[in-house]
């Protein structure tokens, strides 16, 4: 009988980021049990200790490529697949965890539940744990428990508050969309592996490079399937719980699901699409799709629907929060047509991109997170003149809205500039303007939030609103690399190209 | 083709079909002369006012939460239960690792006050000051009298 | 037809049957009581294709657990006597043509499709076979679950509470 040491302590050298994500969980919990009612302040802290353990794990894993928990019968293909890429969007997760940290510090809505904050770091922790398997896993059976560990979670979260309505509200949308989404996505896998006798995404592929596929079956577990990620990264028509969600929820949270949260899902779409359905990659880096669904023209045609749907919806709102909500839904569009290039160079592009855009939109969230605690409102009516009582938050909020934009000399200029040099590149020309037009749409209704800010007298003289050193110190470190990364890119591209290998491709 | 469960399947089919077949046998056989007196809820005795269906405690909503995780936990116990004999020690490190998270969120179940009932809190009566004062005057005066 | 058949059939039409009571009825304890005999139809059907531990945890899990929470759901609703709750027929061309177009679709996959037999002549039981899997090839998944339920714990218990 074989001893399951085998299945355990072959992985575990991989799995080391996994298992520090896990022990910091439990000790979370157990902490917070000890401690009672008073000292959560040292919560956050462990917390923050426990991410940067995990991250010098996973940059200590750069490099290798191997399988975990590896599958003896099926030809060696393992549970887990550990590679650059995965580790890049592992770094984006913590990154962005450790953002959220130091938000969730300084955050008014946070601490008023100050009695759950063992539950509330917990819960992070556990939508880590899951978005890091998220990533990294090659089995439809893990992709799907990951999922539901990170929904769970951010079930949870999105009405972790329970301040008011709108944030139960947010919740139980949450949960209903999520619960149907993940339904449906688990429908797709049963009849994929219905036909292919096996759930390992590597062994799916060995199996359709043989040629032995059933077209229709294949086609409709996969939309299945599709429906899914397509939830997790809130693309069209599959975003209509993003905007209440992100308005109900508290902000370090809101700020959460539209980085982290949409960072997973990409990863996973780009790893199931390329790891299942590629025949050979060609010298110049384009991929060679096996002919049974035409994923290019599916995920042209949704990139076009997300990010026109969100630009244009994003025009008509006066909640801040929820403007951003559609504009993530764009951000989401653009970067669905990085994948639908079929090419290194796209998901390059893309990698980019998400860098990138992790800096700009929690900047731009944390501006309104702290403006929030202060004046308690998100409608962007209340920010008329809102630069001569803070400045500082102001002039930071409008480079965060400009790079989001993609206007020179910020880093979100860089982003959409390898995008489109990655469209163009392939020759979709046609589908690069509609992006291009988008984004001048997108101009307006950005440009509209700095107009109240700088140009808008304010209805009532209130005092100045000031924040703390820390919130300060924080600030800049996202609003620093929006201008670095503007001007000076070349060690993030030679970091996303040298991050592109998916293992086994 | 039936496995062992599968027969038990038949027999709680067949108990089931059982009980449906005599109830509509009973119903198609038996005389149906209703009155009004027949009909109500107690034939003797006070009629019921307003609906039954009163609003539970929510305790026992949380509680119930609280079995169903459990009740996972337990039913993904049972296949490992079965095996870790054979496996020696790391079979069992498997399934305690396993059950110390399950521990772990009964320690928390139990720290937080989920499992405790709400408890009725009765109030002590208590008498008021200018009660206080007075009965505590007139028996002065008396002992001053006597 | 063979008793295979017959019994597959019986279990089939409870199934159905049950669930077609729980989207018409219009009052929801009703409804909650119909889906306890979809649910145990279901486990029935599991057993027959020879998958007796997932029958049983349908049975234990679904039947003995889920349903009793969705009835505590109902009986916790405030002033529950007064609340209507709509259950009437909306939106029902849209419905129709969705639910058509997607029907049609999973038939012709059901009958386009050489589905992969894996001709369980006279199976064991299952659950001996299962604790090996847990214990070789999916024990990392097995742990993971330790995790999603301690998350699922923590959550359920601090949105439940007041």
């Amino acid at each position: 009988m074989e001893a399951p040491l085998k299945y355990i302590f072959d992985s575990i050298q991989y799995l080391k980021p996994e298992v520090a994500v896990s022990i910091f969980l439990a000790i979370l919990v157990t902490v917070d049990l000890v401690l009672g009612k008073k000292n959560k302040q040292v919560l956050p802290y462990i917390a923050l200790a426990g991410l940067v353990i995990t991250g010098y794990f996973v940059t200590q894993q750069f490099g290798t490529s191997a399988f975990a928990s590896v599958q003896h019968n099926i030809g060696n293909f393992g549970l887990i697949a550990v590679d650059s890429f995965g580790n890049y969007f592992k770094l984006i997760i913590i990154l962005s965890s450790i953002f959220i940290v130091l938000f969730s510090i300084s955050s008014i809505e946070i601490k008023q539940v100050f009695d759950r904050h063992g539950e509330y770091y917990s819960l992070i922790f556990g939508m880590m744990l899951g978005m890091m398997l998220m990533v990294s896993s090659a089995d439809l059976i893990l992709i799907y428990l990951s999922i539901e560990l990170v929904s769970l979670s951010s079930y949870v979260l999105a009405g972790f508050t329970k301040q008011s309505l709108r944030n139960s509200e947010a919740s139980l949308k949450y949960i209903i969309y999520g619960g149907t989404a993940s339904g449906i996505m688990l429908f797709g896998i049963s009849i994929l592996y219905g036909i292919m006798g096996t759930t390992n995404l590597y062994a799916i592929n060995t199996i359709l490079q043989n040629g032995a596929f059933q077209p229709l079956a294949l086609i409709i577990s996969c939309i299945l399937i599709f429906t899914g990620f397509g939830f997790k990264i809130s693309a069209a028509p599959f975003h209509f719980w993003t905007p209440d969600v992100y308005e109900g929820a508290p902000i370090a949270i809101t700020a959460y699901l539209s980085i982290a949260s949409k960072a997973a899902g990409f990863a996973l779409l780009i790893r199931f699409i390329k790891v299942t359905f590629i025949q050979t990659i060609g010298e110049d880096g384009y991929w060679q799709l096996l002919g049974v669904i035409d994923w290019k023209s599916f995920l042209i045609m949704i990139s076009i629907l997300t990010m026109t749907l969100g630009n244009f919806s994003a025009l008509w709102q006066d909640n801040l929060k929820r403007m951003l909500a559609y504009s993530s839904i764009a951000h989401a569009g653009y970067m669905l047509l990085g994948l639908a290039v079929f090419s290194d160079q796209g998901v390059m592009a893309i990698l980019i991109y998400f860098l990138i855009y992790l800096f700009m939109n929690l900047g731009a969230f944390f501006v309104v997170m702290l403006i929030a605690n202060k004046i308690g409102s998100e409608e962007i009516d209340e920010y008329d003149g809102i630069a001569y009582k803070t400045p500082l938050l102001a002039v930071s909020l409008a480079v965060f809205l400009i790079s989001l934009t993609g206007l020179p000399p910020t880093a979100g200029f860089i982003a959409k500039l390898y995008l489109f040099i990655a469209l163009v590149d392939a020759k979709m020309i046609a589908v690069a303007i509609i992006a291009l037009l988008n984004t001048v749409v997108s101009l307006y209704y950005y440009i509209r939030v700095l107009k109240h800010m700088f140009l808008t007298k304010p209805k009532v003289e209130g005092e100045r609103i000031t924040i703390g050193i820390a919130d300060t110190v924080v600030l800049l470190a996202m609003l620093i690399p929006i201008f670095l990364f503007g001007l000076y890119f070349t060690p993030i591209v030679n970091f996303a190209k040298n991050s592109i290998a998916l293992l086994g491709f | 083709m039936l496995t062992e469960f599968g027969k038990i399947f038949v027999f709680i089919l067949i108990a089931i079909l059982f009980v449906v077949v005599a109830l509509i046998a009973a119903k198609i056989i038996r005389p149906a002369r209703p009155t009004h007196e027949k009909l109500l809820t107690y034939e003797c005795g006070e009629n019921p006012e307003g609906s039954p269906w009163v609003k539970f405690n929510i305790r026992f909503y949380v509680v119930a939460l609280i079995f169903l995780i459990f009740d996972v936990e337990v039913v993904l116990l049972i296949p490992w239960a079965l095996v870790y004999q054979d496996y020696g020690f790391t079979g069992f490190a498997v399934g305690a690792i396993f059950l110390l998270l399950l521990g772990l969120g009964m320690a928390y179940e139990w720290r937080k006050g989920d499992l405790e009932w709400d408890r009725p809190h009765p109030i002590p009566p208590v008498l008021k000051k200018s009660e206080t004062d007075s009965n505590l005057k007139i028996p002065k005066e008396e002992i001053e009298v006597v | 037809m063979t008793l295979y058949d017959i019994i597959f059939y019986l279990f089939a039409l409870v199934t159905i049957s049950s669930a077609y009571l729980v989207v018409t009825v219009r009052n929801i304890v009703y409804s909650a009581f119909s889906l306890l005999f979809t649910l145990f139809g279901i486990a029935g059907l599991y057993a027959l294709l020879g998958a007796d531990f997932v029958a049983i945890v349908q049975l234990i899990v679904y039947v003995g657990g889920i349903l009793i929470l969705m009835i505590f759901g109902v009986m916790l609703t405030n002033k529950i006597t007064n609340v209507q709750i709509k259950t009437g027929v909306f939106q029902i061309l849209p419905a129709t043509i969705g639910v058509g177009i997607f029907g049609g679709f999973l038939l012709a996959v059901l009958l386009n499709t050489n589905w992969l037999n894996l001709n369980v002549k006279d199976s064991p039981a299952t659950t001996f076979q299962l604790g090996q899997l847990l214990m070789n090839e999916w024990v990392l998944p097995f742990e993971l679950l330790g995790i999603v339920l301690l998350i699922a714990l923590l959550g359920a218990a601090s949105i439940a509470r007041k």
